[in-house]
This record gives structure tokens, C-alpha cells and sequence, in this order.
């Protein structure tokens, strides 16, 4: 058993909302996500045994969407937007910024386990351009002192 | 019958409401290239090669998913309708690994084909391909992803018509679709193996060969092979076959696509089935046993050897010291003959194909044979029918394709499906609307507790059943002890589950039953024929099925192969019909039924017997009766492929050929005559049936001049209803049904007398007998390839009883009953009820039917850990 | 001058409490549907008032609640769509998190009308301040009986669901949003059968964008009347614009359809950034054709945007300067589709990785003067021929950038580099 029972109750509980249980996979998922920072077979079978939905059909789901990753990140996921209103402000620069100064390479862990950078497609953002996107958090009209004072308040709080 | 027309390049092209423009127009012989439509599966205009140019739309449309309507005006050739085509192609070779030189799909490939029609003679596509790598250093990406399936990803154009079959067919969740845009790739879910029992027809219907069969893998070009239609001999359902061969091999099966029965699919019994053709273990030549052991020989000296035997055992007991057994997979042609060899030449009646169930005769009841006395009822009925009752049976495993149109009639007409069953099976999964467990043996009783139920509801309609009020009171007078509270504490099914499925049936307009092994296997099994017949009666429009045991039992109880009715189920009054055409006299002693010639042998009675492609040895309950009653014989002729448990007690051993190396006719369980060619020629030194049989009554005196069995149907054909082809050639696609004009009509209402099963204290568990994955009966043993899916007995026990015997998963536990026992790796069943054993009959190594008593009606068991 | 109709009180701070919603006229026109009008005049009136949908198509709302259809007894589903994933949009991420009780109620509204007892709100999963807020202002109102069972004693039942994406932009495509909510991978299906007659769970389904549904209170309190005298003759009301890319002042802004684009670039955003020469502007999302300088006097309204050769779409303003490489541009969004694609129909699956292909070759330096036709031929392949319009979109930047700025592909493939240099810096500070 990997998901608690906290997370199978939430599941089985969003479950009721909808007039079809397979509708809760993705909410399923997010309480997965949100867990543990990754998912697996093992939480597949998990949510699909609390719903009474197929494995294949949470699996599927999963591989799908963006947000389900398999492969474990660090602490901090950091999502910078590679989209056009972004990288016109120059978010590519913020990628390869963030990648020397952490010393990463696109999506692997730093060696601290605090990091993982990555690209995203555009987050809804761009009034606010760049951004990134940290865990749950927006961070928005990026500049190089706000990114350094960010990774630092991230550090401090490990 | 058409409603409207369309036009479809100048073409006035007729509709049937409801079409689509692929429909309308391919029936009408214009061509529109498809890759992911089939006529079996829901369009979903994916691919997008079947734009069509549709007057007063804008934009290209689907010819697939398009429904017709009046007045269009379609276009297949105009410039846009190429010019999108020819993109769809190039974008689909774009990373295509165009690898055709080493694919098994080359020369049957759709890919291959529409880009050899329609495909552009230039490629502008310069940038890497794509690869989804699985050995970097070979070129090829082969995975394994089941025992039988190998996935080239790089080959797939994503037309997801193996996913749509594993759904939307089969039912099943073995196969899926993972990831988004060109990185989807086809797969098992995480884990897991694509194993379903319908999995091969992913690769039949693949259009490309990024999924192909390790089984035909590298083997021969398919162009320079040979195809035959032949009729699957695995089960009743009939399915036809094309069988591939080259240079006289046999090479695969796919399926000849029939509408009337498997709409093109078949299950991987029938698929791989005919592996066990090439098995190295078949007889070779006929065996004579010399000096207690049996020694290699030829046809005449071996047919000599018969023909001295026989003569000292007719003259000391005459043909009543004579018996014979069929087995129902060889085909009617066979059997004819074979029963005409006994009654004619051999001057016995004593004839049976039903050795392998045990079966008590009741006065009255001796004609009736699963499978013949089923109603009139096709297929297409099953879809018809908006309850669909499967009482007693593993569909699935017995009856794969039967099981693929209850799941049609399931997705395409929202049809109810209500499992009555003594064990939980595989259709309770996701075909079923209920499954209701009974106790073994209770199932009259169940029945009756669901027509009581049903009467007392308000959607309940006397008179659209025609039954007089009067009638049914008395009916539920004498019923009563089965109904209600006391019915369900004889069958263990909750009150008000029974209440539920009552609800179903009382408000059904159309309902099918198909009654399967589980009530053959009843004690009570005469009582249930009739208490169907009951249910039938108190439904507005029922027809119910007895699904027969293999794949020509209907044809064998049909032709003769029972010890009192003749060919075409005539009655001894018609004696004289059969004397006429057989230019000779018949006996009138009365046959014998299988335990009445067993019980014969022991009272030396009778000395001699022809057993042919039969092995009751290995399948008549109580094996260890048979085993001695077989040793008393003074000559046992078996003819057969394989050294069976029966071969190895005979004298003379015939070599048999297969059903691939003969022609002849099959019945289905919709009674249902087919015609199978031959693939190939007999292998080794064996012989047709027919060929044999005429031999033999050659040898013994007559002279049939039939050695072959298109010989054979021309005099059988007599006893074939009115409209019967004459001649092979007459037999069409459609084959011939073989109906009753009794069938369909409900009998007297009868009551039912009930016996407990005794309780034994010490033999506690209900004894089951199915079949093992990818298995049917006795055959697939010799089979390589369904070997793979499940290559070993098991003895199949609920949770609970593992956890109080201390059993888990794998360990050895011994069966033992009081006649014998068996011992097998435990496998833990889940929702499998308690105080139950299930076993395969598959595996010599683990016979059942030694575990059985051919006095019961019921078999118990005890279990012990070893 | 902006016409703050929906984004009047979005700068408040605590206009996402239900308390301060209230005092600003949250839910009076709920109350007011619920007491006076019937669910028919409701349709008539959203028909009468003009309101086209804001997701992107500009579909006449009133008119599609209408294809809905009567003697159903399957239950009907409203979904009101915030999966605003299209590069350049985010205004309806100002009203989920500013005003989230205005799209409750539009929710409540529509729901009303189509005879719909539950309604889902999707929302892209991205969005973790917007699903809060949206979560909380459904929560409130279930508590001050806005919501539920019998609601003010009207008989009338609704509840709402919000259900989070899990990351995929084709789930904006409503088929797609459909799959998705059910649980499935986000795959556009068929049309026909439409939505309105077979969606959810094949029951009859209407999909409305955020900002469609949020205008509702505002047409129910003031009249039909009122709102078809804002706007253009053809094009009611306002609309968000998402300004972003090389303008002073980047932003949302309200404004009145048929707003002059020199006056919102130019204007509400403060110019071009460094006062460079603007070279481009794409109108309405990166799904539409860029519009060049000498079209800076459109007027933003459907008819007049498409009268110009673009397309109003979810009316997101992408400003580009004379900086900027072309080629570059149309990189990043065919990567954009490529990643985007669901992967069901053929030439979408495969030609939006192809175009990327030739474009990220060509942007490297090793492009071949034939690419440009291939790439506008691949583009033709695509569009009009695929199951949902997100290839047609994948299509639009690459046809449009070639055909205005050919002689700048050209540049790029005969000397191996930009003709304009777009080293975009990150900003220091
Ligand atoms: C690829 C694609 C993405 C879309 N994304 C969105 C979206 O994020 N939000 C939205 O409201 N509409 C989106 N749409 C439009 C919807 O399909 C649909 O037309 C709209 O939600 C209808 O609402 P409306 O009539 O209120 O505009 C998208 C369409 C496509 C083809
Ligand atoms: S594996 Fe074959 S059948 Fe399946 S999606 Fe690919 S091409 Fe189609
Ligand atoms: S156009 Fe693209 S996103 Fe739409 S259905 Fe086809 S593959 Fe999917
Ligand atoms: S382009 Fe970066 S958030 Fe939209
Ligand atoms: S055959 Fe019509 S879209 Fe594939």
C-alpha cells in the first residue's frame, strides 16, 4: 500500500461527485500527485481499486496528461514557460540561467534533491511574462535578482 | 431496399437509412481506402485516408463516420479528395521504417497496398525517423508483449483498431494506448501481458505489421502460400478458418469471416488451434500389439489383424459382442459412416458419441442429447434478444464467440446479460448486468424460484405468456417448496437477487438462454432441461439453447451415433428406409448407451469394440472403471491421431487423420451444417475417417464404395431435412440449418422433484470441472502455442478455503475422492465461492474423471495440503 | 478608455469572498432568475442580447443553449470551460481569481436555462490560485443557498462539480474537455453527433468559456437591450484582452468590441517595448494569423479582425517587435501543437512534428530552399483535414508567417542565421 488512507478516503469521497466514477481518475491522480511527488503501477492499482475502475484506465489517463509524472523530481519542480509571450521576454535565457546556476541538466534532480527544471508549454501567464511555475506557485514578471532571491528563500526553507 | 440515393462520382449509389457514405459506397463497388474503420468496430474517423469531397461542405469529410443522406453528392477522385489522400500517406510514411523487406505483413499490408494505389512516387520527409528503440543494436524494435503477440511500435500507424477489438469486442482491458500525439504507443497496461482469449485477432486486424504473431514469424511470404476455408473443430460455435499453407504445411489460421456466426473474430483456441496437426506426437503408421506391446506395422497387415479377431469373436457372440465410439469432433461424414459400419457390417446397435459425460438414462429421456433438442435459433437471435440468460456455462471459455455476440448484443443494443452459474466466470467481469451464484446442483431450483418471483410482479403479463390462470396456480402449487424463502435457502441466492433478475425477466420482450456444460453436469440435469423449459413458458418470447459439448456433438446425436435413433434422428420404424440404402439388413437388437456397453464389457457381455478419436479412459467418469472394463476386451481397434489414455489399452491402433487433412461437414450449436475443405493431404502413413471406415467394412464383408466423403454426404444427404444440399457444391456460405419443427414451442408445464445432494462430512467440496485458459478439452494439449498461455493443471480453491487449509498460491494440494485421487498446484480463485474445487480437464497429467463415480450425480471431494 | 463590465471589481482584493461579492451585486440576478424568468425567455433573451462565445469560436451562446435538445429524458450537462491553455490568453484566469462568484453565477445561470442540475467546471490543473478561489465561491454559495437542493425554494435543483485537468491543452477542445471529464485521455471525438445533443457521458452537454458565462448577470440584470447596445453591430458587449509580448505595459484590459488596436497597443499597453518598430501582432491566440503593422487601425470585433485576414479568437494580443525572428516565432509554437496534439487523427499527429522538424532545421541553419514549400504544403495537408480544429490551428502560424515574411525564410536559408537577431535578454532586475 503506498497511497494513505487520508488520500484513499479523499479519493473514494470525490468519487461520489460525479455520476460516473471514472470520472474521479483525475482528481484520483491529483491526490496521488500531491502525495507524493510522482506516481507508479503500484498507485495506479491503488486508485483503481478504490474507484472500481479498471487499471488500464488509470493508466492510460495517466501517461496522457502532463501533470502525472512517473519519474520522481526534486523538492522543488520548477516549470519555466518556453511559449511564445515568455519567450519573447527571454525565457529561454531563464532556462539555461536556472540550469547553470543549479548545475542541472533539463529535468534531472540537483544533487541536493531540492531542484528539477523543466519546460513547460504556455501556464496562462503571459501578461506576466516570464514565469515560472514552482510546485503550485506562479511566479511571474521574472527577472535575474527575483529568480536569485527565489532559489535562495527555496534553499533556506529545504 | 434501399430508402435513397446518393451520388458518388456521377454513380447513383442507393442507402439504407443509417448508412455511412464507406457503407453505401463500397456496396455499391466503389472503393474508398480505410485503415482504421471495420465493419465490426464504431467508427472513429482517425486516419483520415477516407476524405471524401462532400457538394456544399466545406471541408473534406470522413467517408467513414458520414452518414449518408439524400441528395449528396460525393466526390472519391476529385483533386482535393487525392490531394488530402496522398497526404494522409505521406504523413503516415513520414516515420514509417519502411522495413517491408522484413515484415511479416508484406504482401498483405494495407500500408503496402493504398501506397502502392494512391501513394506519391517522391518523398520529401528529410529529417530522422522516429524510433521507439527496444535493442539498439539490431534494427529491429520487436517486443514481446504477450506469449504469443510481437509489437513493432515504429510500424504502427495508430488507426487503434487493436485497442477498439480488445474493448469494444473482446471486452477485455489487455491492450491500450499510452502517452499523446506521435509518442502514443500501443501497449499492455504497465506490467502485464496481452493475453485475452480473442488476442490474436489484434494481429489479424492490424492493417500493418506493427503487431504480428511469433507463430508465423519469419516463417513464409505469404504470397506464395495456399488458403482453405475449413470449419474450426474446437468447439460448437462453428467460426470458419482460412488455413494458410505452403509446400503442404500449415503455416496459421485467420479467421474466413462469416456474418451469420463469428463476424470475422476468433479466439486463439480456434486461432492457434491447429498446431497440434504438426505435433510430433501423432501416430504415425498403424500399431498391432504383438507380445503384449505395441509394435509399428502397415494398413494390411494391420486390417488382417482385424479382420481374424473379429471373425472368432461374431461367431462365438454375433454383433451385439461389438461396440462403438465416436468422438463429436469428426465430422458428420464420419459419423455416418461409422454408425453404418456398426449397425450394417458389424451387425451392432451399440453406439454412443456421449462417453465422456457421464449419463444416466431415465425411461422417456433416452433420445434427448444436449444440443439437438435446443430451440430453432441463430446468432443474429442472440442480438435480438433483449435479456440474454446464461445459465450454467463459462461462456467465454466454452464458447468464445457465442461470448463475443452476447458482448455485442450488449454494446450495440444495450442487451441485459444474467449469469446464473455455479462459479463465478469471466463474463461476470463487465458482460453481465447480474451474476448469481448457486449452490452446485440447485439450479431447477433457482429456476423456479425465479418464475414464482416473476409471476407475482405487476410487469407480469398473463396473457402475452398464454398460460391460463388455472394453469398457473397449479403450476406454483406444486412448486411451492421452491420458491421464495425456501427456494433460496436451497440455492443459496439472496431473495432479493432472485427478485431482481424476475424484475428483468418479467418486463423482457425477448429472451435468450443458453444453457451450457455447468447443467449437463447437474445432478439434476433431466429436471433442469425441463424447468427451462418452464422458464421458457412463463416468458412472453424466450428461445432456449443447450450448448452441445464439442464441436459436432449436434451432428453426431443428428446422424446416428446414439444406440436407438438412426440417421436423421429417425425411429427403429424407419429400419427398413436404412436396410434399402444400405443393401442389407440392420439388427433390431436394442443398442446400447456408454454405460450400458461398459457395464456389457464387464459382464462379458461384449468383447470387442471400435473407439474412434474417442478417449473415454480419459474422460468417462470414473476412470478407474474404464481402465478395467478396457482390459477385459478381447479386441480394441482405436483409430485416432494421438496415443490417447484408450489408445494405449488397444490392440490395433489406425492411424487418423486430422481436420485439416480431411474434408466433410460440421453442425454448429445453431444446428447449423458447414462445409470444411482440406489443407493438406494426410500426413504420414495416416487416413481419412472415411477412408478408414470403408476399409474396414470392406475388410469385414461389405463393400460401400464411399472411401471418400463427398461419397459419404450423398447418401447421408437422404436423412438430411427437406432442402438439404445434395452435394457439397450446394453448401454456400451460409451452410444449411438443420431445424426442427418442434422446437420453439414451450412444453406442459412440469413440476419438479427435487433431491438435496447428500452432505458428506468427510468429502466437503463441490468437485468442478472447467477449462484452463486458452484450452478447450482435451486437444490443446498437444498444442505449442496454447501450451504457452497455460502450460499446467491447477486446482482452483476459494480465498476462504485456502486460508483454512493453510494453502497458498502454488503449493501442492492433493484431491481425493472415494474413488481416487489427484494432486495439483493450488491457485487461488477470487470471489470463487467456498466449499468448491475447479479443475481443468485439460491435462493428461490431472485427470478429472478419476475423481468420479458413474453412479453419482454429484462429485465430492476432499483437499489437503501435501 | 477600458469598459470594465466584467473586470469592474477584479482589482479588489477581497472580491472573491462571498460577503464582498454580495455587497457588489453578486447572485442578485441568480435570485432573479430563479423568481421571474422561465427557462425558455432566458434563451431568448441571451439570443436577443447578441453574446458570442469567448472561448475562441464566437459561436452565438443563446443559440447553441437552443440546440439542447427539449423531450430528452437523459439529464443535461453544462461544463463551463477555464482550460485557457491557448499561448498568449489568460484573461479568464483574471475572472476565476478575481471575480469568482460572477462565473459561479453565469454557471447558475446557464445551468437554468438548459434545464442542467449539475454543472462541471473545468479547469486546467495549472491553475491552483483559480481552483481555490472557484472551489470557495462554490462553497459559499452551497452555504448561503445559491446552490443544492431546492434552491430559495424555487424547486430548482444544481449542483457544481469542479474538476481539475491534469495538464493538456487539447482539453480546452471541447470533444476533448468531454473525454477528459469522463475520465478518459483528453481525445477529441467526432462532430457530429454535436455536444449540445450527445456529450457528457452522451447525454445532451453545453460548453461555455469562462468569460461567456460571467457576462450572464450582466445580460439578466440589465436587459438584452442594454448589452446589444455595447459593442458593434455584429460583435456585443466586451471582451478581455490579453496583451502580452513587446509592449511597456502588458495586461488584461476590458474593452468595448470594436476598440481600435493602434488604441490598445498603442495606448492602454503604452507601446512597443524600447520603442522599437512593431513588426507583427497576433490578434487572438497564437491559433491566429498575424496581422502586419499596416493593419494596426482593425477594429478588435469579429467581423472587422477577419475582414483583415486574422481572427478575433480568445483575444489574446501578442505584440511582436521588428527584433524578433520569424522563423523563430513559428518554432516555438509548432513545438507548441506538436506537444499539444492529442495524437488521434493522422495529419495532426504527424504533421505537427514534421513542421516543427523542418522549422527547428531551419532555424539551426541547415534549411533547404524547398522547406518552405514543403512546409506550407504540410500545412495545407493538415487543415480542413483533421478530427478537431487544434490542427487547423497547428496550420495558421506556419501559412501565415511564410506567406507575410517569406523573404525572411529565405534570408534564414540561404546565409544559415537570422536576418534579425532576437537575443532576448532576461532583465536584470
Ligand atoms: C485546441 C482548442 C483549444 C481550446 N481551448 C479552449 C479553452 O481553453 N477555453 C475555452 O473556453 N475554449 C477553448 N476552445 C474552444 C472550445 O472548443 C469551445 O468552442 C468553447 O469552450 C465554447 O465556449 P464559448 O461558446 O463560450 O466560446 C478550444 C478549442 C480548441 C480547438
Ligand atoms: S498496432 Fe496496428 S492495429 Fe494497433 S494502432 Fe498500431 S497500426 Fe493500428
Ligand atoms: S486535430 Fe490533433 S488534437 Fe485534434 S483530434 Fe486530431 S490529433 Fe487530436
Ligand atoms: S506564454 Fe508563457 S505563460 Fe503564456
Ligand atoms: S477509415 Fe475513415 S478515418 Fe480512418
Amino acid at each position: 500500500m503506498i497511497l494513505s488512507d487520508s488520500a484513499k478516503l479523499q479519493i473514494s469521497q470525490t468519487a461520489t461527485r460525479y455520476p460516473k466514477v471514472r470520472s474521479a481518475i483525475l482528481p484520483a491522480l491529483h491526490v496521488a500527485y500531491e502525495e507524493h511527488g510522482y506516481l507508479s503501477d503500484q498507485m495506479y492499482e491503488e486508485i483503481a481499486q478504490v474507484l472500481g475502475v479498471k487499471f488500464i484506465e488509470v493508466a492510460e489517463a495517466a501517461s496522457f496528461y502532463t501533470m502525472f509524472p512517473k519519474a520522481k523530481r526534486g523538492k522543488y519542480l520548477i516549470q519555466v514557460c518556453r511559449n511564445i509571450s515568455c519567450a519573447l521576454l527571454g525565457s529561454h535565457h531563464l532556462t539555461t540561467y536556472l540550469l547553470d546556476k543549479l548545475n542541472v541538466g533539463l529535468g534531472e534532480i540537483t544533487a541536493d534533491g531540492l531542484f528539477t527544471v523543466v519546460e513547460a508549454e504556455c501556464l496562462g501567464s503571459c501578461t506576466t511574462a516570464p514565469m515560472m511555475q514552482v510546485n503550485a506557485h506562479y511566479y511571474e514578471n521574472l527577472t535575474v535578482e527575483k529568480v536569485d532571491r527565489l532559489i535562495e528563500e527555496f534553499r533556506s526553507q529545504k | 431496399m434501399s430508402d435513397f440515393n446518393i451520388t458518388v462520382n456521377g454513380q447513383q449509389v442507393p442507402v439504407t437509412k443509417g448508412q455511412t457514405v464507406l457503407q453505401a459506397s463500397l456496396a455499391a463497388g466503389i472503393d474508398i481506402p480505410v485503415f482504421c474503420w471495420h465493419a465490426q468496430l464504431v467508427p472513429v474517423g482517425a486516419c483520415r485516408i477516407c476524405l471524401v469531397e462532400i457538394e456544399k461542405l466545406p471541408k473534406l469529410q470522413v467517408a467513414c463516420a458520414t452518414i449518408a443522406s439524400e441528395g449528396m453528392i460525393v466526390h472519391t477522385d476529385s483533386p482535393k479528395t487525392i490531394k488530402a489522400r496522398q497526404g494522409v500517406l505521406e504523413f503516415i510514411l513520414a516515420h514509417h521504417p519502411l522495413d517491408c523487406p522484413t515484415c511479416d505483413k508484406g504482401g498483405e499490408c494495407d500500408l503496402q497496398n493504398l501506397t502502392f494505389k494512391y501513394g506519391l512516387d517522391y518523398s520529401r520527409q528529410h529529417e530522422p525517423k522516429h524510433r521507439v528503440i527496444v535493442d539498439a543494436n539490431s534494427t529491429f524494435d520487436d517486443l514481446l508483449i504477450g506469449p504469443e503477440i510481437i509489437r513493432n511500435q515504429n510500424r504502427c500507424i495508430h488507426c487503434y483498431r487493436c485497442t477498439r477489438i480488445v474493448d469494444e469486442i473482446a471486452f477485455e482491458d489487455d491492450l491500450g494506448a499510452y502517452q499523446r500525439g506521435y509518442h502514443t504507443e500501443i501497449l499492455p497496461p504497465p506490467g502485464r501481458e496481452i493475453r485475452n482469449l480473442y488476442s490474436g485477432n489484434v494481429v489479424e486486424y492490424c492493417p500493418v505489421g506493427a503487431l504480428t504473431n511469433d507463430d508465423w514469424r519469419y516463417k513464409v511470404r505469404v504470397w506464395l502460400t495456399k488458403q482453405t476455408n475449413v470449419i474450426c473443430p474446437h468447439c460448437p460455435d462453428g467460426c470458419n478458418l482460412k488455413l494458410w499453407t505452403f509446400h503442404n504445411k500449415l503455416f496459421r489460421a485467420t479467421s474466413n469471416a462469416n456474418e451469420n456466426i463469428d463476424n470475422g473474430f476468433l479466439c486463439d483456441i480456434g486461432r492457434y488451434g491447429y498446431r497440434y496437426v504438426a505435433s510430433a506426437d501423432r501416430i504415425k503408421r498403424p500399431m498391432v500389439r504383438r507380445a503384449g506391446e505395441l509394435v509399428e506395422t502397415g494398413w494390411e497387415e494391420a486390417l488382417t489383424f482385424i479382420k481374424k479377431q473379429t471373425d472368432d469373436i461374431k461367431s462365438k457372440l454375433s454383433g451385439s459382442g461389438f461396440f462403438g465410439f465416436i468422438g463429436d469432433i469428426r465430422t458428420n461424414e464420419e459419423i455416418y459412416a461409422f454408425q453404418r459400419l456398426l449397425r450394417r457390417v458389424i451387425g451392432s446397435n451399440n453406439i454412443d458419441h456421449r462417453f465422456h459425460r457421464r449419463r444416466r438414462l431415465t425411461p422417456g429421456e433416452e433420445v434427448i442429447s444436449r444440443g439437438i433438442e435446443s430451440d430453432n435459433a441463430e446468432y443474429k437471435d442472440i442480438e435480438n434478444a433483449d435479456v440474454i440468460i446464461v445459465l450454467g456455462s463459462d461462456l467465454h471459455s466454452e464458447n468464445p464467440i457465442t461470448s463475443l455476440r452476447v458482448k455485442r448484443a450488449v454494446k450495440r443494443h444495450n442487451a441485459k446479460v444474467i449469469l446464473l452459474n455455479p462459479l463465478p466466470t469471466p463474463l461476470g467481469k463487465r458482460t453481465a448486468t447480474v451474476e448469481v451464484i448457486y449452490k452446485q446442483g440447485t439450479a431447477a431450483v433457482l429456476l423456479h424460484s425465479l418464475i414464482d418471483a416473476m409471476v407475482d410482479l405487476n410487469q407480469f403479463d398473463a396473457s402475452a405468456v398464454k398460460l391460463s390462470a388455472a394453469d398457473i396456480a397449479d403450476f406454483r402449487k406444486a412448486n411451492a417448496a421452491y420458491s421464495g424463502v425456501k427456494g433460496s435457502e436451497i440455492t443459496g441466492v439472496d431473495v432479493s437477487l432472485v427478485a431482481r433478475v424476475a424484475e428483468m425477466l418479467a418486463a423482457a420482450q425477448n429472451v435468450f438462454i443458453l444453457a451450457g456444460s455447468y447443467i449437463e453436469r447437474d445432478p439434476l440435469r433431466d429436471s433442469l432441461h425441463l424447468a427451462v423449459a418452464n422458464l421458457q413458458s412463463f416468458c412472453k418470447s424466450a428461445r432456449k439453447i443447450f450448448l452441445p459439448p464439442d464441436s459436432n456433438s449436434v451432428g453426431a446425436a443428428f446422424l446416428g451415433a446414439e444406440p436407438t435413433v438412426l440417421p436423421g434422428r429417425q425411429s427403429w420404424a424407419k429400419k427398413a428406409v436404412c436396410e434399402d440404402l444400405w443393401h442389407g439388413p440392420i439388427s433390431d437388437a436394442p443398442g446400447k448407451d456408454t454405460i450400458g456397453i461398459l457395464e456389457a464389457i464387464d459382464e462379458d457381455e461384449i468383447e470387442c469394440g471400435f473407439v474412434f478419436n474417442a478417449d473415454p479412459v480419459r474422460l468417462f467418469p470414473d476412470g478407474e472403471y474404464v481402465r478395467s472394463v478396457m482390459e477385459k476386451l478381447k479386441l480394441l481397434v482405436v483409430i485416432d491421431s494421438f496415443m490417447t489414455d484408450t489408445a494405449r489399452f488397444a490392440d490395433v491402433i489406425l492411424p487418423l487423420s486430422t481436420f485439416a487433412e480431411i474434408e466433410g461437414t460440421r453442425v454448429n450449436w445453431e444446428k447449423r451444417m458447414q462445409y470444411s475443405q482440406r489443407a493438406i493431404p494426410p500426413l504420414h502413413e495416416s487416413k481419412p475417417g472415411c477412408q478408414i471406415i470403408e476399409l474396414l467394412a470392406d475388410r469385414l464383408g461389405v463393400r460401400f464404395n464411399q472411401p471418400n466423403p463427398a461419397d459419404v454426404y450423398q447418401e447421408m444427404a437422404k436423412f438430411l431435412p427437406t432442402g438439404a444440399p445434395t452435394i457439397y457444391a450446394g453448401i454456400g456460405k451460409d451452410g444449411f440449418l438443420i431445424r426442427s419443427v418442434a422446437a420453439n414451442k414451450p412444453g406442459k408445464l412440469a413440476d419438479l422433484r427435487f433431491v438435496a445432494p447428500a452432505i458428506d462430512t468427510e468429502y466437503r467440496f463441490f468437485l468442478l470441472v472447467g477449462n484452463a485458459d486458452h484450452h478447450r478439452g482435451a486437444l490443446t494439449e498437444r498444442n505449442e502455442t496454447l501450451m504457452k498461455f497455460t502450460s499446467e493443471p491447477f486446482v482452483g480453491i476459494s480465498e476462504a478455503d485456502a486460508t483454512d487449509l493453510a494453502v497458498s498460491d502454488g503449493d501442492l494440494v492433493k484431491v481425493e475422492s472415494k474413488y481416487g485421487r489427484v494432486v495439483g498446484k493450488a491457485m487461488i480463485l477470487r470471489d470463487f465461492p467456498s466449499r468448491r474445487v475447479l479443475l481443468p480437464e485439460n491435462f493428461g497429467e490431472m485427470s478429472t474423471n478419476v475423481l468420479m463415480g458413474r453412479q453419482d450425480k454429484i462429485d465430492l471431494v476432499r483437499l489437503a495440503k501435501m | 478608455m477600458e469598459t470594465k463590465l466584467l473586470s469592474q471589481f477584479v482589482g479588489d482584493p477581497q472580491q472573491h469572498s462571498i460577503e464582498r461579492a454580495i455587497e457588489h451585486g453578486a447572485y442578485q440576478a441568480w435570485q432573479k432568475v430563479l423568481k421571474e424568468i422561465a427557462p425558455a425567455d432566458l434563451i431568448q433573451i441571451v439570443k436577443d442580447s447578441g453574446l458570442r462565445g469567448r472561448g475562441g469560436a464566437g459561436f452565438p451562446t443563446g443559440m447553441k443553449w437552443g440546440f439542447v435538445p427539449k423531450e430528452t429524458l437523459k439529464p443535461k450537462y453544462l461544463c463551463c470551460n477555464a482550460d485557457e491553455s491557448e499561448p498568449g490568453t489568460c484573461k479568464d484566469r483574471v475572472l476565476l481569481e478575481g471575480d469568482p462568484h460572477a462565473v459561479v453565477e453565469g454557471m447558475m445561470i446557464a445551468s437554468y436555462a438548459i434545464d442542467c442540475h449539475t454543472a462541471f467546471f473545468y479547469i486546467r490543473g495549472e491553475y491552483d490560485v483559480g481552483q481555490v478561489r472557484m472551489s470557495k465561491a462554490i462553497d459559499d454559495a452551497y452555504a448561503k443557498g445559491f446552490l443544492g437542493k431546492n434552491i430559495l425554494g424555487s424547486g430548482y435543483d444544481l449542483d457544481i462539480v469542479v474538476h481539475r485537468g491534469g495538464g493538456a491543452y487539447i482539453c480546452g477542445e471541447e470533444t476533448a474537455l468531454l473525454s477528459s471529464l469522463e475520465g478518459d485521455k483528453g481525445l477529441a471525438r467526432l462532430k457530429p453527433p454535436f455536444p449540445a445533443v450527445e456529450g457528457l457521458y452522451n447525454c445532451p452537454t453545453i460548453i461555455n468559456n469562462v468569460e461567456t458565462l460571467a457576462n450572464l448577470p450582466h445580460i439578466v440584470m440589465k436587459g438584452a437591450q442594454w448589452f446589444a447596445g455595447l459593442g458593434t453591430e455584429k460583435s456585443k458587449g466586451t471582451r478581455i484582452f490579453s496583451v502580452s509580448g513587446h509592449v511597456k505595459n502588458p495586461g488584461n484590459y476590458e474593452l468595448e468590441l470594436g476598440y481600435s488596436l493602434r488604441d490598445l497597443v498603442y495606448g492602454l499597453a503604452g507601446g512597443i517595448l524600447d520603442d522599437k518598430p512593431l513588426k507583427a501582432i497576433i490578434p487572438g491566440g497564437s491559433s491566429t494569423p498575424l496581422l502586419l503593422p499596416d493593419k494596426i487601425d482593425t477594429k478588435l470585433d469579429f467581423e472587422s479582425v477577419a475582414a483583415a485576414g486574422s481572427m478575433l479568437g480568445s483575444g489574446a494580443v501578442i505584440v511582436i517587435h521588428e527584433e524578433t525572428c520569424i522563423v523563430w516565432v513559428a518554432e516555438i509554437l509548432a513545438h507548441f501543437y506538436m506537444h499539444e496534439s492529442c495524437g488521434k487523427c493522422t495529419p495532426c499527429r504527424q504533421g505537427t512534428g514534421w513542421m516543427y522538424e523542418i522549422l527547428r532545421r531551419i532555424e539551426a541553419g541547415h534549411g533547404k530552399m524547398e522547406d518552405i514549400d514543403t512546409l506550407l504544403d504540410i500545412a495545407d495537408n493538415i487543415e480542413g483535414n483533421t478530427i478537431c480544429p487544434l490542427g487547423d490551428a497547428a496550420a495558421v502560424p506556419v501559412i501565415s508567417t511564410v506567406k507575410l515574411f517569406r523573404d525572411e525564410y529565405v534570408y534564414h536559408i540561404e546565409h544559415g542565421k537570422c536576418k534579425v537577431r532576437s537575443q532576448f535578454r532576461l532583465r536584470v532586475k
